[in-house]
């Protein structure tokens, strides 16, 4: 807070200061009375500015020799006094200017002299600081023409300093107070804005002086970059505000032809400059080179606020001096489109708002002249755009992709200009093509198999939000930088946005068609292009461009597919097994063993390659990417044209999912990826949803390419794939398609049946799944009620405790009641009983002789299970693998109606026999688990047969076997022989109760497996065999029990009655052997 | 997308129509609603249903059920407004409005024969139409005025001529005369050219020995052709005097043909074969062109549509469409 507010207090105080300093130059005079300007009020000092300023202007003016330090405190004295008061007459103004300009000069030399840094600071401050004070009428006066000379003197000096001088802060001031100077300052206190004659009255004067400050500035922004970024920053700004005010079109538009008469002095109007046509035409010449140097330098300078400021100075110059500069347009268009992709978010936003803003204005489309300078600068990049995709390094080729991305969004619809000359769409394409060549030598292409053969289950919503733009790994020969990939990218997607599409997709379809080589880049790029035209992720800087319509983008997608997949360019070779078909067929089978097998042979034929990758791997590496390309256009397709691409699904969906089955990684996964692009874009939950709701599109093609199977032989192998992803709702379709399936394999049972059973496999699975059993489903919740084993040891716990003579007859007498039940002499009584179990009339209202016909599911299961007993004889040992498996299910499916399922079982019986009694012993297996399904579903139809057909042969084999598992190492568990006898001994316990076995039969099965119950065996085989007596106790314990006892006893038994002789087993108790421990477990089992 | 145009070995169809789920007994083509030109096809199954199919989407779009589950022996749209009218085994003609979603039976006529025999209209731009189909009597044929449902006249044999019962009837007018004619396959194997308004036989020529099971007449070559149960086709034509002369026959490797029909634009012909077949002949000089052998049971009607779109019905439930020499 001032002191002193009215100025005849202040006067009181400063006089004796001000005296004291007229009389004595010190420094702490000058210091002194500094101090007491403080106190001062604003007001005050203004009314007594020109006496405080005496003292300061007399010591600067003092002829002599003056210490450095006391001008240096006069001038910042003089500085405080300026900043808080204003500057009203003229002739101050241009006293003081001179006065403070003259402390930076020796007299007798134009360079500044050689005075303390301090010195130079405190004097540019002042300077800036005075013309910041002068009153807003008298600035304009004191730009007149008489001034020049002196007003020359000090740019010139602030020039110097700021280019020579060696503290960044002189040379930060010596710009800052140029550029007050100049009336260009951008600080708020500034006076008010210049209208237009003024403005061209400053040009007029400033004229003169643009060379030199322009070659300066330009020699201090080209400079070293360690000189720090403000410096540059500050001179760049500088420099285009004094070029843009110099050479502004608005002024240069209005000067006249003819120079007035100055009414000055003859040397100083030699000084001034006409800015007349061909002056600027010079200066304009003069520029262009500068600028190129600016623009060269500074958009590659380190640090992002230069090029900032960059961005800055080619939005004023183009803006204000598009036709004064019409030669820089280009390099400056060039920088700021280089820009674009800057690394700094701060500049690429700056760019694209500028460029956003030209766009708005018009300032490139609406000017012709710029037009045909981006034309030609697009045209020129484009020429050499072949040349530098070959020599550049990934730093090269990003800036240059950069450039031409950005002319590209300058361009915007004029880029059809470019397009339409075939010699530029030709070059453009032959660079694009080149840089865009992938590495297809690496063998892990081919190599990878996919491993899991329904991966379907992914769900859409579990990927990104823009799943897209995901892209599977590329690997480019001619750049390593993802980031070039994703500019390449863009500018296909801008093409495609701006440009003439039809033309567009034309000339790559033709690439395409050309030649292999060019066949997968340019689906790279029609992909993209499509993507762009359909303005995915592109920003339209230009509105009112006119898209391509979605009725048109249809009609091109819709040729681009048919090219796509077209038979020759879908059906590739991309393995080797392919190009036997017969055996790829052999080997191809969904499970483990295909996979195995396919990796296998795959990497017997690579070993070779190893060394030198050969041809073919190429080719086929080649191939698979070609395919993964065109499925992830599908995708980019899908996107494009949202809910229109359920349209294309008809002939689109097949293909796709076919490679979705391929063996080959990257292909099924691009195929995933492309199946997943297209729920997302057509608004399909999941992939299931997708293949339900499209099935009959699906059934369509696999039925057609059925009747050509030769031609297309993975067509089951996509029923597989839709079988598994659908519902019952289908049924009717499957069931129709099933029918082709069924006739198609009657036709080529010898040569196709591999894929086929596949199919049957997948299609009773569907079926089993579709509809699951509900009979069984109720037992299982109920559980087993009651079985003998609960109920007889009650009896016998009862028996043992308190046992009279009288139990024991009554025990007797029963048992014989019973033994003459079994043995056939039936009471009538019981025969009545049994009557009403007959199964009542089922449908009254059904004619007698009519059976209901048969559910769909049950026809369609019996004629599979029709020709699987035809197939389950095939030379072939996987077929007969995995035919067993589909009778298995086939079984499941029928059981509920016998009337069907036991003539065809009795049929499938001798061949089945076979496979138990005399096949690979993965076959045995196999065939085991149907009979024990057989036997759970049918029991009493097989039980004759079973034990006279198999059981002796499984008995057989488990006796013969056992001495060799007692002798087997560890490793034994894993030999096929041990999964035999676990799985027999596993299987043999259910049999025994569904088939309900006599106590003959049973008493074999019982022979058989106690060999197993020694501790010598391996213990899975122990188990298992405990397991047999669990259920051999079910149906018949008691001689369970006694046979269990027969090998080992644990105790004595006593009789229960005295009359009884005492009873002696052949297990004695007490006497250890093998078998005592399982024996122990199972009797315990029984109480 | 378009099938490849009959490749030598085995030709597909471009695609296949399935859901019927049920034997396809008629087919028409028809023009979608004004403003959204995709055509549509129709098809009436053994069931008792009528599908509205969409060309473009290649799906079903409605299920008209009018038939109380009797098969849909025949179906025809009218050219003025959209309605559609079906003729159905529950012994009724039924007229459905179709017009903006709506899917309504508006009228319908009660048909008097069991027997197989579709009907035919004569329709042209003015709001009365004719409609003749098989009447009270045996061999009779009934003609109404549509809609007012006023009987024209009945279509009755002399005594003596053992026609048998009239198995398809096709109606039409020529250009030059105002008197519209119909023309009737007889059960005992011969093709009848009525005169309506006389309501008497103009002609008549014997060319089968079984019952005649389609016919198709063109009449700017005023030629027609008939299909029978047995193995041969034949092509009859007529003369000035409004008399019919038998052209010549045409054998076929299988008995029975259940529908003959004449594309729009004259230059094929096609029949459906009891053989599961389609046969393809050039309808000018007759020359077998192609079998198009899809189905798997009998094909029970073909029709083409006005772009020259081929569909065929069968008792496999399946509808196939087929894209033969469209550039010709």
């Amino acid at each position: 807070m001032a002191v002193f507010d009215t100025p005849q207090e202040a006067f009181g105080v400063l006089r004796p200061v001000c005296v004291q300093l007229t009389k004595t130059q010190t420094v702490e005079n000058v210091e002194h009375l500094q101090a007491q300007l403080r106190a001062v009020s604003d007001s005050a000092l203004q009314e007594l500015q020109q006496y405080v300023l005496f003292p300061l202007r007399f010591t600067l003016k003092t002829p002599g020799p003056k210490r450095e330090r006391l001008v240096q405190s006069v001038v910042e004295c003089l500085t405080f006094v300026l900043s808080s008061t204003c500057v009203k007459e003229q002739e101050l103004l241009q006293e003081l200017f001179s006065e403070l300009s003259a402390c930076l000069y020796s007299p007798n030399s134009p360079k500044p002299a050689a005075i303390s840094e301090e010195l130079k600071l405190a004097v540019t401050r002042g300077l800036s600081t005075l013309m910041h004070a002068a009153y807003g009428d008298i600035i304009l006066t004191f730009y007149e023409p008489c001034i020049l000379p002196r007003l020359g003197f000090a740019v010139s000096l602030l020039l110097d300093l700021a280019e020579q001088e060696k503290s960044k802060q002189v040379k930060m001031a010596a710009l800052q107070c140029l550029q007050v100077l100049l009336l260009q300052c951008d600080c708020q206190d500034h006076p008010r804005s210049l209208d237009e004659r003024e403005q061209q009255q400053l040009g007029d004067l400033f004229a003169s002086f643009l060379p030199g400050i322009s070659t300066a500035l330009t020699r201090v922004i080209t400079g070293d970059f360690k000189q720090g970024h403000s410096i540059v920053v500050s001179s760049l700004r500088l420099f285009y505000k004094t070029v843009g005010l110099i050479m502004a079109d608005e002024q240069l538009g209005r000067i006249s032809k003819v120079q007035a008469k100055p009414a000055v002095e003859q040397r100083v109007a030699e000084l001034m400059i006409h800015r007349a046509a061909e002056w600027v035409k010079n200066a304009g010449d003069k520029l262009t080179i500068l600028i190129k140097k600016i623009t060269e330098c500074v958009s590659v300078h380190p640090h992002w606020k230069v090029r900032l400021e960059l961005v800055e100075l080619v939005k004023t110059l183009l803006l204000k001096c598009s036709q004064s500069l019409v030669e820089s347009a280009g390099p400056l268009l060039k920088a700021l489109v280089g820009l674009v992709n800057d690394e700094s978010p701060e500049v690429q936003a700056q760019c694209d708002k500028v460029l956003r803003h030209f766009a708005d204005q018009k300032v490139v489309v609406g000017n012709r002249a710029f037009a045909d300078i981006l034309s030609e600068n697009l045209y020129s990049l484009a020429t050499s755009l072949p040349r530098l995709m070959n020599s550049q390094d990934d730093q090269g080729k990003f800036s240059t992709l950069s450039l031409l991305l950005g002319y590209l969004k300058l361009l915007g619809p004029k880029v059809n200009f470019i397009l339409n000359s075939v010699a530029h769409l030709q070059r453009l394409s032959k660079a694009l093509i080149q840089v865009l060549e992938l590495d297809v030598a690496g063998i892990k292409v081919v190599e990878e198999r996919r491993w899991n053969s329904d991966d379907l289950s992914a769900s859409p919503a579990a990927s990104a939000a823009e799943p897209w733009n995901q892209i599977q790994r590329r690997y480019f020969r001619f750049f390593t930088d993802e980031r070039i990939f994703l500019l390449l990218r863009q500018i296909c997607q801008l093409l495609g946005f701006y440009g003439n599409l039809y033309l567009l997709v034309d000339h790559f379809m033709e690439l395409y068609r050309e030649s292999v080589v060019y066949r997968k880049q340019a689906s790279m790029i029609v992909n993209e292009l499509v993507a762009g035209a359909a303005g995915l992720e592109v920003e339209d800087l230009h509105k009112n461009h006119i898209r391509t319509s979605p009725e048109e983008l249809r009609e091109i997608v819709k040729s681009i597919l048919e090219e796509y997949m077209s038979q020759e360019n879908w059906y590739l070779v991309t393995c080797i097994e392919a190009e036997e078909m017969e055996e790829e067929l052999m080997m191809k089978q969904s499970g483990l063993q295909a996979v195995t097998a396919g990796a296998h042979t795959c990497q017997v034929t690579s070993f070779p390659a190893l060394s030198k990758p050969s041809p073919t791997i190429c080719s086929m590496n080649s191939n698979v990417w070609q395919i993964c390309i065109q499925l992830e256009g599908i995708g980019h397709f899908a996107y494009a044209l949202g809910k229109d691409f359920r349209l294309l699904l008809m002939s689109a969906l097949y293909p796709v999912l076919e490679k979705a089955g391929d063996q080959t990684l990257l292909i099924s996964q691009a195929a995933t990826n492309a199946m997943m692009d297209i729920c997302h874009a057509c608004g399909y939950e999941s992939l299931q949803h997708l293949i339900n709701q499209n099935s009959d599109y699906l059934v369509n093609g696999i039925s057609l390419n059925l009747r050509h199977l030769a031609q297309h032989p993975h067509t089951p192998k996509v029923l597989e794939v839709m079988l598994r992803n659908s519902d019952a709702s289908l049924l009717p379709l499957v069931t129709d398609v099933v029918q082709d399936v069924l006739a198609t394999l009657d036709q080529f049972y010898d040569k196709r049946a591999t894929s086929f059973v596949g199919v049957l496999h997948a299609l009773l699975a569907a079926l089993a799944r579709w509809f699951p059993d509900t009979r069984q489903l109720q037992e299982q919740s109920f559980g087993k009620v009651g079985s003998h084993l609960s109920q007889r040891p009650a009896t016998l716990e009862k028996g043992f405790e308190n046992t009279t003579a009288e139990d024991i007859e009554q025990f007797l007498l029963n048992y014989l009641k019973e033994k003459d039940v079994a043995d056939g002499n039936v009471s009538d009584f019981d025969n009545e009983e049994e009557e009403p179990s007959v199964p009542p009339e089922v449908e009254s209202d059904m004619r007698p002789d009519v059976e209901p016909p048969l559910p769909v599911q049950i026809q369609i299961a019996k004629n599979v299970m029709e020709r699987c007993i035809h197939l389950l004889s095939d030379k072939n040992l996987k077929i007969r693998l995995k035919v067993l498996d589909v009778l298995d299910l086939c079984v499941v499916v029928l059981h509920c109606h016998k009337n069907q399922l036991l003539p065809l079982a009795h049929r499938a019986w001798p061949s089945l026999v076979h496979r138990l009694t005399n096949d690979d012993p993965l076959a045995v297996l196999r065939a085991f688990k149907v009979l024990r399904t057989l036997g759970g579903k049918c029991g009493d139809f097989l039980r004759s047969r079973f034990c006279k057909d198999v059981l002796p042969k499984l008995a057989g084999s488990l006796v013969t076997q056992a001495p060799v598992s007692t002798r087997a190492g560890p490793v034994y568990s894993h030999t096929l022989a041990f999964k035999l006898q676990l799985a027999v001994l596993q299987g043999l316990g259910p049999l025994c109760e569904s088939l309900d076995l006599g106590e003959g039969d049973l008493n074999k099965v019982a022979d058989a497996c106690l060999i197993y119950l020694s501790a010598k065996q391996p213990v899975k085989l122990q188990e298992a065999a405990r397991s047999v007596f669990l259920h051999l106790m079910k149906v018949d314990p008691d001689s369970t029990w006694l046979l269990l006892n027969e090998l080992y006893c644990p105790e004595q038994f006593a009789p229960p009655h005295p009359s009884l002789c005492p009873v002696q087993l052949q297990g004695s108790p007490g006497q250890q052997n093998p078998y005592t421990a399982n024996v122990l477990r199972l009797l315990k089992e029984l109480q | 997308m378009a099938a490849p145009i009959l490749p030598p070995p085995l030709p597909d169809p471009q695609f296949v129509l399935r859901g019927t789920q049920s034997a396809v007994h008629s087919l028409h083509f028809c023009r979608g609603a004004q403003g959204q030109g995709h055509p549509l096809l129709l098809s009436g199954s053994l069931s008792g249903l009528v599908h509205i199919w969409s060309l473009q989407t290649r799906r079903a779009l409605t299920t008209l059920d009018g038939h109380r589950g009797q098969c849909v022996t025949w179906l025809q749209t009218l050219p003025h407004g959209h309605q559609l009218l079906s003729q159905g085994r529950d012994l009724r003609l039924c007229l459905w409005d179709l017009a903006e979603g709506r899917n309504a039976v508006v009228d319908s006529v009660r048909l008097e024969s069991m027997g197989f025999c579709r009907s035919t209209v004569l329709a042209g731009a003015q709001p009365r139409w004719m409609l003749a189909m098989p009447g009270r009597g045996n061999d009779e044929v009934e003609i109404l005025e549509m809609p007012s449902k006023t009987s024209v006249c009945t279509l009755k044999p002399e005594a003596d001529a053992k026609l048998g019962m009239p198995m398809c009837l096709k109606l039409w007018q020529a250009d030059s005369s105002p008197r519209p004619r119909l023309l009737a396959g007889y059960e005992d194997g011969s093709v009848v050219l009525w005169d309506v308004s006389e309501g008497k036989v103009c002609s008549r020529v014997t060319c089968h020995t079984e019952p005649v099971m389609g016919l198709d007449f063109d009449s700017q070559k005023a030629r027609g052709v008939s299909g029978s149960a047995e193995k041969a086709l034949a092509v009859w034509s007529l003369d000035e005097q409004q008399s019919l002369k038998a052209c010549g026959t045409h054998e076929v490797t299988n008995p029975g043909i259940a529908d003959v029909t004449i594309r729009p634009d004259r230059k094929l012909l096609a029949t459906a074969g009891w053989d599961h077949r389609v046969r393809i002949f050039h309808w000018r000089t007759m020359k077998p062109l192609a079998v198009l052998d899809f189905h798997t049971a009998t094909v029970y009607c073909v029709a083409f549509a006005d772009d020259g779109l081929l569909a065929s019905g069968s008792g496999d439930q399946r509808i196939s469409v087929w894209s033969l020499y469209q550039r010709t």
